[in-house]
């Protein structure tokens, strides 16, 4: 597992435990990952966030446009493993569930489970941290060299 | 804002390709995809329509490697040029970090860029950021046309760039200003951030 901010950690590793899913991923509602267990490569938790967060998002925006309360959750539901998508509020803002799951659990289950994790969540979430100095001053020459690398220039 | 990561030193940001239909917003992911060591980048994904054209967005996530001490990561996103596809345009745009604006040099498509750009600037407006405020880097695309067929940077910088923001002439098809014009965004994103540090 991986998360962003260590106090993620303990509500998600109960959650993972609980409703034996099989892959987590906890987004911002832009896309940006929080924290996510069962992926291999980082480039690829990206895509997933990415899509997960156009998918609440449009269903989101359809709500509206049908004059809908809002749809706090989506589920696909496949022959072998199911996708359960939720949005959740917590302190830091609208986050964004991707749970994927197999027979060894239940859609019943991870929707219980999950609405317990987007509870301690945002019992667990700190209060804003001020500022901090990210990058040195000099990063411009790192970063052209970066660039200069990807690129193979 | 870009999200940091503090305890793995990481730095995600998300830059957005935008302007109107055909201007060769996904030819330049294309460009990159096809140029960026497979290590450093993960799959392209394009929800497109059976012709081909942006119908939510393409996305496309890069590693450049450690500034600073911390690993960055860039997420390129196109947007649905089409004006049809406002909405869409709305969800990809939010919580981006810098913008490339790509203009079609064609002189025939000079409405459809002011109508882009003009559409730009409402939707960051819609979500409470004031386009002065966001990195923003313009691409003049396709300037490998006959020159009768276009305009030149200057006559485009006149037209678009009332802000003096840098810009780049560009051939996204072979490649020419797509490097020059990553780097330009990429680096005033990480300068803001340098200059405005997260508050997590």
């Amino acid at each position: 597992m991986r998360a962003l901010e260590a106090w993620v950690e303990e509500p998600l590793t109960t959650f993972l435990s609980e409703s034996a899913a099989r892959v987590t991923l906890l987004m911002t509602s832009s896309g940006q990952v929080v924290a996510q267990h069962g992926f291999t490569r980082a480039l690829d938790v990206m895509s997933a966030a990415a899509l997960g967060a156009g998918i609440m998002a449009s269903t989101f925006e359809l709500a509206r446009v049908m004059g809908s309360r809002p749809l706090g959750a989506v589920v696909h539901h496949g022959s072998s493993v199911g996708v359960y998508l939720a949005a959740f509020e917590t302190p830091r803002g609208r986050w964004l569930g991707l749970v994927v799951f197999g027979g060894e659990t239940s859609l019943g289950l991870v929707q219980l489970f999950f609405a317990r994790l987007a509870a301690d969540l945002a019992n667990a979430a700190p209060t804003a941290e001020p500022p901090r100095q990210v990058l040195a001053e000099d990063f411009e020459a790192e970063l052209n060299s970066s660039l200069r690398a990807l690129f193979g220039r | 804002m870009p999200l940091v990561n503090f305890t793995t030193r990481e730095i995600t940001c998300k830059l957005v390709y935008y302007g109107p239909g055909r201007c060769g917003k996904t030819t330049n992911l294309l460009y990159v995809h096809g140029r960026v060591p497979e290590d450093r980048r993960g799959n392209m994904v394009s929800l497109a329509t059976q012709s081909d054209r942006t119908l939510f967005f393409d996305f496309l996530p890069l590693e450049l490697g450690v500034i600073s001490g911390f690993t960055t990561r860039f997420q390129l996103y196109t947007v649905p040029g089409q004006v049809y596809y406002n909405a869409t345009r709305r969800l990809v745009l939010q919580g981006a970090d810098g913008v490339v604006f790509v203009v079609d040099s064609q002189a025939r498509r000079f409405d459809d860029n002011l109508e882009s750009f003009q559409n730009l600037q409402e939707n960051l407006l819609e979500q409470g950021v004031d386009i002065r405020q966001l990195p923003l880097v313009l691409q003049y695309n396709k300037q490998d046309l006959p020159p009768d067929l276009i305009l030149s940077p200057p006559d485009l910088d006149d037209a678009f760039n009332f802000r003096a923001v840098p810009s780049h002439p560009a051939d996204a098809l072979h490649g020419a200003g797509v490097f020059e014009t990553l780097k330009a965004l990429s680096g005033l994103v990480l300068q803001r951030l340098a200059t405005r540090p997260p508050s997590l």
